[in-house]
């Protein structure tokens, strides 16, 4: 029974809910082992934050695809009438679980992979083998394909292959077939990194350089070994300084391009060289680039220039360039204006604008991303800073090539040189493919309506992603364009055509298959709550650029209301009025959607550039990650020691409300990006000097350096600190909040339960919710 | 000021005071062919008599000299004065007015003198009688000829408030009223205090007769520099003899800049060539005085500046090849841009500019940036190498037009291969599409050279705007273009050297000649010149041919007529060597026989340069002709005929002509000239060519005229247009005696019978038993007969018992050595056998008199040719001449 009865009978007066009866996040805590499928069957995934294995029986591990609802409704009315989106939330090189069993590489030879004639669909276990196996019907199209000879096998008794098992492609829901010649237009390209590092005044005074330098240095000895991995490096600050890194030289040669309108690159070859032939010259010159632009004075930084010349350098590969940016770009091709100023002053003339202000300043840059895509450059941007830098202008380069913003705002050289190296570390190391093309195919009867995520799109069907790693999320939205039976399974198939680092060319091809309705209680059984959330999540941070915060805030939360208003109205309906009803799988859309309207991307104070990157952000993140983003977890660390070890490092959660805060207590957020930490006004000395080293908290900055002392406390705290790192593959940027200070408002902002001037109180917005479900009823 | 006893000076004029054997004998170098000279024969051994004629003036000039004071001094010597029946004119008796009267002189005795040569030594003053001359009234004038004895005046000329003559020996003065007339416009200036003490026995030098070359020490306009107190009166310095003795006070060195070197180098040449190339750059840096300035600049399909004022690492600013940037735009690229704005002015001062720096402060720098400099060509199979030799030029341009040296810039650009790509690409990059030709230019379906052109034309303007030098050094077995570069190189005055290999002497020397500097702490290099002209008023400029450039200052002295560098009476150049030779073509004006123009004329040469010392100096020559009128008038035209200065004048004039018209069009332009001057000249019964004889000092005339149309300069179709660019190059700065070598090479004979003789430059002069020394200018051959070739073959020469043939062997090599040494550009010398491929560069250019038509006796002894054997075209020519 979905039906979840909400804190008795006597919800109708507000007053009376009881704060702790409300639904809130549980975690999980022992791991769950998933089986994709079952006797025939798709099984419904557990929770995204869940700790689970996968055991992939025909179906795709969740972590790789993942849908909104796990029955597809028969009708397009139907589903409309849920209001619940159709969405797959693809990963498609997530992370496995490190006991799952690794996904099996198919290479079928020369033939490469059986494809359906028709709709170009890839073999997969839903293909019916039929005719005594001389004819196989494609699960996506319908069309009746003749089986090549040499993939000929009989069927058994039971109408399957008798290789079924024996062929990963005809048992698994994730195959990666090796590609033939026919996928490739040319060799598959080496892996490529370009650093390229902003030197301008600003930049080497705040310690950006020096940062960028030593992450750069440290991070080249996790690049991938071998001989087809290249390196380059270049600087930049109102002209671009390319590197000449031969073995012959007895130096790095400096090589200055000084046109920053219409830019070139210097050589092609010498400027990016196999990372073996130049480890010892790119050390060297990581370490001296900080002095020799130590008495820079040249403030204007030529950003779009100098990705401009080292594309240009990448271009006969393609490759990746990692941009570590730490000022306005005011100079050369795409150079960008202080709008923030601008907005302030507009902003009273008429707010309608103002979401103008997340749109790029110009075409400038797209234009250029666009460039880069074809030539299969993936740009990451690193963004150092201390000031305005239009965030939203600028990540259009990573959002259209396959990137990511990483954003460091204030930049500290003391604290953020850590993250810097690590989340530098992680973009390189982490399993990535280049070059890529993604499309998702599905049944007749449906259709794919949009991707959405990091990447160039060029024609219709395929998406391209000249680099995609384990962290980025594409969103593909369905729309029916046709009806299904009742008891048929509607079939996803997203195949993503890429090279390895080490130069293989890939076709991963991951299936799911999910059974079809007609009834609309089952849609709400099979809600997958975190997947819809990321989908809203994502609606929001598009509809930010176009639509004023208001608007966006309003439709999330008559979105909602309506889901909820239907569930209520045809699945409820035996429930008294008085009662809010929510069904069990979105029990928590409430709350979160509580938390999103008054989260940094949604709420109307905030600075342009936090709303830009929050955008960006939200468009590539995926769906563990999307509930965190806006609820975060919040963990008290000052009793630590007195809690037993129960195997898990990670403790229980507290509400994100302020009752929770005590004055003697020390308290940890992270939203997988950013780790808050809260320290009362009454802590016991003796604790802060385990933590922190210091018997008050007045002795630390803001931006700190969490060490570890030898005390139980502290290496407890670090052990937590490092499991959270793990399970979001993010260093974290740690903060200390003072209770009292402007950095202890920062804290308090976050807990969305609380009422205050962005927003009412949870319990405010669940007897708001009820109000306008209740008016729609009338 | 010394008084020293006065004495007249020797009435007779200084070339007279020397007759000699060798008068007349001017043309020992060319021995006149049979048919002209009556008895036949080879007339004369000589030597030129130049060499000679400088010992004997210098030998003659130590008798005017004074010893006083323990070093010589010139002091005021009383003057004759003739005073002319009008009245008008002062005419001292100088020595070049002198010779000009006298028959039987020796030109290029006076040459030495004046620094000038007159293809006419007296002009007619009618403008139709001109006419009927065929070789313009013209003057080949070497600007800063060396000149023994050529007084150096410290303090500023007195210029006439008119005409902007400078004061000279000719002007007539009033000593009692303080005037001087001036003899180009007859007008009345008065002499400044400073001249108060003058008179007749108290004269300037300008003043001085023999002094018709004075050169002025001008008081600097840097106040940085060393400059001479401008009130100094003539009087009350001692002057100063000559430059060599002319101490200046050592500037201080270091502090102020001194001449700006920018070495433009190809990095597409091959290995071991980039290599002795950078050696040798690095050789030349090392000797130039610590106040030059360097600069390196490097090209393959890009720029490369190099930063010599980074020690971090090496530092190089790019540039794209393939585009055209204006000179603002590279500076501000290259941070060096002198900006209005005072904001940005503060912050470029911050950046110090490190690409162009005195070598004492970069030498290591310099050193590391070239041995960095690697071979770097992207070229594909069947495809040049990509070179901006374009663009590297025009960077390199606007690099000194950023830091404006002011003691002279030269940009020296050094490549071996074509201009593929960006502005004044010459050829494309495919091996496929061939390079231009000759045939093509002249028929204008080069697609690339005139755009090339009109790129470097606009690269000359901008040289010439900031008086900086663009020299190549092509080193390419094959072409580069330099035809389109040429322009301007010569506009510039800069040296354009073509060569197979930065590895060869020729290259080395070429490029040592340019830093050489004897003893002193500066470069012997000037910079910055001007020359201006003043005429007398009958007398009309109409152009320049040679290396400069027209500085369109048109007064009525200009002729309407233009010829080369035209509408001006003052040109520009960059640089001059102390040979550099311009020719002045004149016309003369409107002549009304009712206005009698006077017996003389007079032209002045204003020569204004900075010295590789870094003092400005203006040398003023003022030269005075005789207007042949009268009755005596046609026997004075003749006889101051000087037939090798009117061959090199019609060679510039033919070669300027081949830029504009088909070759075939200047050859009969050429022959119709010759015909009508013998026509002209000759004596003759009309109608029989037997009668036919020429005046002794016109004899060798036609010969020059057969060797000059068969000679490079006109048969261009048989060598490449770089190779053309080159020959008219260097055939249009070098002086007569040089241009002759070239129109007709000589060719000397050594043998066992006897001295080396001076031989025909004929088929028949190539024996087996001889040596033959023959030098075109371009190439010194020695080309050894077949038997001796052979006997050296054996080794006959180390055999002390033939010591004869070792020494036969060696007097060419030693007298070739001589040949070589000092001209710029160094010749190739060749050593060849009698039958050798090599033996081509002397077959090439000897007279066919033996063809495979016509040949007697020894076959081997016979040229290919079609062409006509220098007999038969003096035998035509007379036929056509007695035609009248």
């Amino acid at each position: 029974m979905g039906n979840s009865p909400l804190a008795g009978s006597q919800t109708s007066t507000p007053s009376k809910i009881d704060p702790n009866q409300i639904p809130r996040p549980m975690p999980g805590s022992s791991i769950i082992i998933f089986e994709t499928r079952q006797g025939n069957q798709a099984n419904i995934p557990p929770p995204s934050s869940s700790d689970f294995i996968v055991k992939d029986t025909g179906n795709c591990s969740p972590r790789l695809m993942r849908c909104t609802l796990n029955q597809v409704p028969c009708t397009g009315d139907l589903l409309e009438t849920s209001c619940m989106p159709l969405a797959l939330m693809v990963q498609p090189l997530s992370l496995p679980h490190p006991s799952e069993e690794p996904i099996h590489v198919v290479d079928l030879g020369e033939s490469g992979p059986l494809r359906c004639s028709r709709c170009k669909g890839y073999i997969n276990p839903f293909m019916r083998f039929v005719d005594q196996g001389r004819r196989f019907i494609c699960n996506l199209c319908g069309y009746t394909d003749e089986t090549p000879r040499d993939y000929f096998c009989n069927l058994g008794p039971d109408g399957r292959r008798r290789d079924a098992d024996e062929r990963p492609e005809l048992c698994r829901g994730t195959v990666e077939f090796v590609a033939t010649k026919e996928y490739m237009v040319r060799d598959p390209m080496p892996a490529a990194f370009f650093f390229l590092v902003d030197v301008s005044m600003n930049s080497i005074q705040t310690g950006a350089t020096a940062a960028a330098c030593s992450a750069i240095g440290q991070a080249i000895a996790d690049l991938p070994e071998g001989p087809r991995t290249m390196v380059g490096i270049a600087t930049f600050d109102s002209a671009i300084h390319f590197y000449n890194l031969k073995r012959a030289l007895q130096q790095p040669m400096m090589l200055i391009v000084p046109d920053i309108q219409d830019v070139y690159t210097p050589l092609h070859t010498d400027i990016i060289v196999p990372v073996a032939e130049c480890r010892q010259h790119l050390e060297q010159l990581l370490e001296s680039i900080p002095t020799m632009f130590e008495e820079n004075k040249v403030a204007d930084s030529a950003f779009g220039a100098a990705i401009k010349a080292a594309f240009l350098a990448l271009k006969p590969t393609g490759g990746k360039l990692l941009v570590f940016q730490s000022v306005l770009p005011s100079a050369g091709l795409g150079s960008l204006s202080l709008r923030e100023a601008e907005g302030r002053t507009n902003i009273s003339a008429g707010e309608k604008e103002a979401h103008k202000l997340l749109q790029p300043a110009d075409n400038t840059l797209k234009t250029m991303a666009i460039e880069f895509a074809e030539y299969q450059v993936c740009v990451d941007v690193f963004i150092t800073t201390q000031t305005f830098i239009d965030l939203s202008s600028i990540s259009v380069v990573p959002r259209t090539t396959g990137g990511q913003v990483y954003y460091y705002y204030p930049f500290s050289a003391l604290s953020d040189t850590a993250k810097l190296y690590n989340d530098l570390r992680w973009n390189i190391s982490r399993p990535q493919g280049f070059e890529a093309v993604m499309r998702v195919r599905c049944s007749q009867g449906i259709q794919v309506q949009e991707y959405s995520g990091n990447f160039c799109k060029r024609i219709p069907t395929d998406i391209d992603l000249p680099g995609i790693d384990c962290d980025k999320t594409i969103m593909v939205t369905f729309k029916h364009d046709d009806k299904f039976q009742e008891g048929l399974e509607c079939a996803f198939q997203c195949a993503l055509l890429y090279t390895t680092v080490y130069g293989q060319r890939r076709i991963r091809v991951s299936n799911l298959s999910l059974p079809c309705t007609s009834v609309l209680s089952n849609l709400f059984r099979s809600a997958d709550l975190d997947t819809q959330f990321a989908c809203f999540l994502k609606q929001a941070a598009s509809g930010i650029p176009t639509r004023s915060l208001s608007q966006v805030r309003e439709q999330i939360m008559n979105l909602c209301i309506s889901i909820l208003h239907c569930y209520r109205k045809f699945c409820a309906t035996v429930s008294s009025a008085g009662q809010l009803i929510l069904p069990e799988a979105l029990k928590l859309l409430p709350l979160y959607t509580l938390a999103l309207t008054k989260g940094i991307g949604l709420r109307n104070d905030g600075r342009l550039d936090d709303r830009a990157y929050w955008v960006s952000h939200a468009g590539a993140l995926s769906v563990p990650l999307a509930v965190p983003m806006v609820y975060p977890r919040m963990i008290p660390i000052h009793d630590l020691n007195l809690k037993e070890e129960d195997g898990s490092v990670l403790l229980s959660t507290l509400p994100l409300s302020s009752e929770h805060l005590n004055d003697e207590g020390i308290y940890l957020l992270e939203n997988g990006e950013d780790c808050l930490i809260y320290v009362g006004n009454m802590v016991n000395p003796d604790v802060l000097q385990q933590i922190f080293g210091y018997t008050s908290v007045n002795g630390v900055s803001t931006q700190f350096v969490l060490e570890q002392f030898n005390n139980d406390l502290s290496k407890k705290l670090n052990n937590v600190i490092n499991e959270i790192r793990r399970q979001r593959s993010s260093y974290l940027r740690m903060r200390l909040c003072r209770k009292g200070d402007p950095s202890g408002m920062l804290f308090l902002s976050n807990m969305v339960e609380d009422k205050n001037p962005g927003g009412l109180s949870y319990v405010e917005f669940l007897v708001h919710v009820h109000r306008q479900i209740q008016a729609k009823m009338a | 000021m010394m008084e020293v006893e006065t004495s007249a000076p020797p009435r007779r004029a200084v070339p007279m005071a020397y007759g000699g054997g060798y008068v007349g004998s001017c043309n020992g170098l060319y021995p006149a062919p049979p048919s002209l000279v009556p008895g036949g024969g080879v007339a004369g051994g000589f030597y030129s008599g130049l060499e000679r004629a400088i010992f004997w003036k210098s030998s003659h000039f130590h008798q005017q000299k004074i010893r006083g004071g323990g070093r010589w001094e010139y002091t005021f010597i009383a003057v004759d004065i003739h005073y002319l029946c009008d009245g008008t004119l002062l005419l001292p008796s100088s020595p070049a007015i002198a010779a000009a009267t006298v028959s039987g002189m020796d030109f290029a005795e006076l040459e030495a003198v004046e620094g000038l040569r007159w293809p006419w030594n007296a002009w007619t003053p009618s403008r139709s009688e001109a006419a009927t001359l065929v070789v313009p009234l013209s003057v080949i004038c070497t600007p800063l000829m060396p000149l023994a004895d050529l007084p150096v005046l410290p303090y500023e000329p007195l210029s006439c408030s008119r005409c902007a003559a400078v004061l000279n020996p000719y002007a007539r003065v009033d000593y009692r009223s303080a005037l001087w007339i001036c003899a180009f416009c007859h007008s009345k200036n008065s002499f400044p205090r400073s001249y108060a003490g003058i008179a007749d026995h108290n004269l300037p030098a300008e003043l001085f007769p023999t002094h018709s070359t004075v050169e002025y020490l001008l008081p600097n306009k840097n106040p940085n520099r060393n400059s001479f107190p401008s009130t100094s009166s003539f009087a009350s310095l001692s002057f100063y003899t000559s430059s060599s003795s002319l101490s200046v006070p050592p500037a201080a060195a270091v502090s102020v800049a001194g001449p700006a070197f920018v070495f433009v180098v190809d990095v597409c040449s091959a290995e071991e060539e980039l290599r002795a190339l950078k050696n040798e750059i690095l050789h030349v840096v090392a000797q130039l005085p610590e106040n030059a300035l360097v600069g390196l600049v490097s090209f393959g399909s890009m720029v490369w500046v190099h930063d010599l004022g980074y020690a971090q690492c090496s530092r190089v600013v790019l540039f794209r090849g393939d585009g055209e940037l204006s000179s603002a735009k590279i500076q501000e690229l290259l941070g060096v841009s002198h900006s209005q704005t005072p904001k940005l002015a503060s912050s470029q001062a911050i950046q110090k500019q490190g690409y162009l720096l005195p070598v004492s402060d970069c030498e290591f720098s310099f050193s590391t940036a070239i041995e960095e400099l690697n071979r770097f060509s992207d070229a594909l199979p069947g495809h040049r190498a990509s070179r901006a030799t374009g663009a590297a030029v025009s960077t390199s341009v606007a690099l000194l037009e950023s830091y404006s040296p002011n003691s002279g810039g030269r940009v020296m650009v050094f490549t071996s291969g074509l201009a593929t790509t960006g502005p004044g690409m010459v050829a494309e990059i495919e091996l496929s599409r061939p390079i231009r030709t000759n045939r093509e230019i002249v028929s204008d379906s080069a697609s690339f050279h005139e755009k090339a052109r009109n790129f470097y034309q606009k690269i000359a303007q901008r040289l010439l705007n900031r008086s900086f030098v663009l020299d190549l050094f092509a080193c390419s077995l094959d072409q580069v273009g330099a035809a389109e570069m040429r322009f301007p190189i010569e506009a510039s005055g800069g040296l354009l050297i073509l060569t197979d290999s930065f590895e060869s002497d020729q290259f080395k020397k070429c490029l040592r000649h340019i830093f050489k500097r004897e003893g002193t702490d500066h470069l012997d290099m000037i910079s910055d010149a001007r020359i201006e002209l003043v005429t007398t008023n009958e007398v009309k400029i109409c152009g320049a041919l040679g290396p400069c450039a027209s500085l369109r200052t048109k007064n009525n002295s200009v002729s309407e007529k233009e010829i080369g560098h035209g509408g001006t009476s003052s040109w520009k150049t960059c640089t001059l060597t102390t040979k550099t030779s311009i020719a002045f073509i004149f016309e003369v004006g409107n002549y009304q026989p009712n206005t009698y123009p006077g017996p003389v004329f007079f032209i002045q040469f204003k020569t204004r340069y900075l010295h590789g010392d870094g003092s400005n100096r203006l040398r003023v020559t003022t030269a005075a002709r005789r207007w042949a009128t009268g009755s005596r008038s046609s026997s004075e035209i003749t006889t101051g005929f000087d037939q090798e200065a009117a061959a090199t004048i019609m060679a510039r004039l033919a070669v300027n002509r081949i830029e504009n018209y088909h070759p075939r069009e200047v050859i009969s332009w050429l022959d119709k000239m010759l015909i009508r001057f013998t026509a002209k000249f000759g004596d003759y019964v009309p109608e029989d060519p037997s009668t036919f004889r020429l005046p002794s000092g016109f004899s060798l005339f036609p010969q020059f005229m057969y060797y000059l149309r068969r000679s490079q300069f006109i048969d261009i179709f048989s060598y490449s247009p770089d190779e053309v660019a080159f020959f008219t190059w260097t055939l249009n700065k070098e002086n007569v005696n040089g241009s002759l070598i070239m129109i007709q090479p000589t060719l000397f004979q050594y043998s066992f019978d006897g001295p080396p003789v001076p031989v025909l430059l004929d088929i028949g002069s190539v024996s087996p038993d001889v040596i033959l020394l023959f030098d075109s200018f371009f190439h010194v051959v020695i080309h050894y007969g077949s038997k001796i070739a052979q006997w050296r073959k054996l080794g006959y020469h180390q055999d002390p018992s033939h010591e004869n043939l070792m020494k036969l062997i060696e007097a060419p090599e030693i007298d070739a050595g001589g040949l070589i040494v000092g001209r710029i550009p160094v010749p190739k010398l060749i050593r060849c056998d009698q039958h050798g491929s090599q033996a081509r560069f002397l077959l090439a250019r000897l007279n066919p008199s033996a063809t495979q038509k016509f040949h007697a006796g020894d076959p081997s002894r016979v040229i290919f040719t079609d062409d006509v054997s220098l007999q038969d075209f003096l035998e035509h020519l007379q036929a056509l001449a007695v035609q009248g």
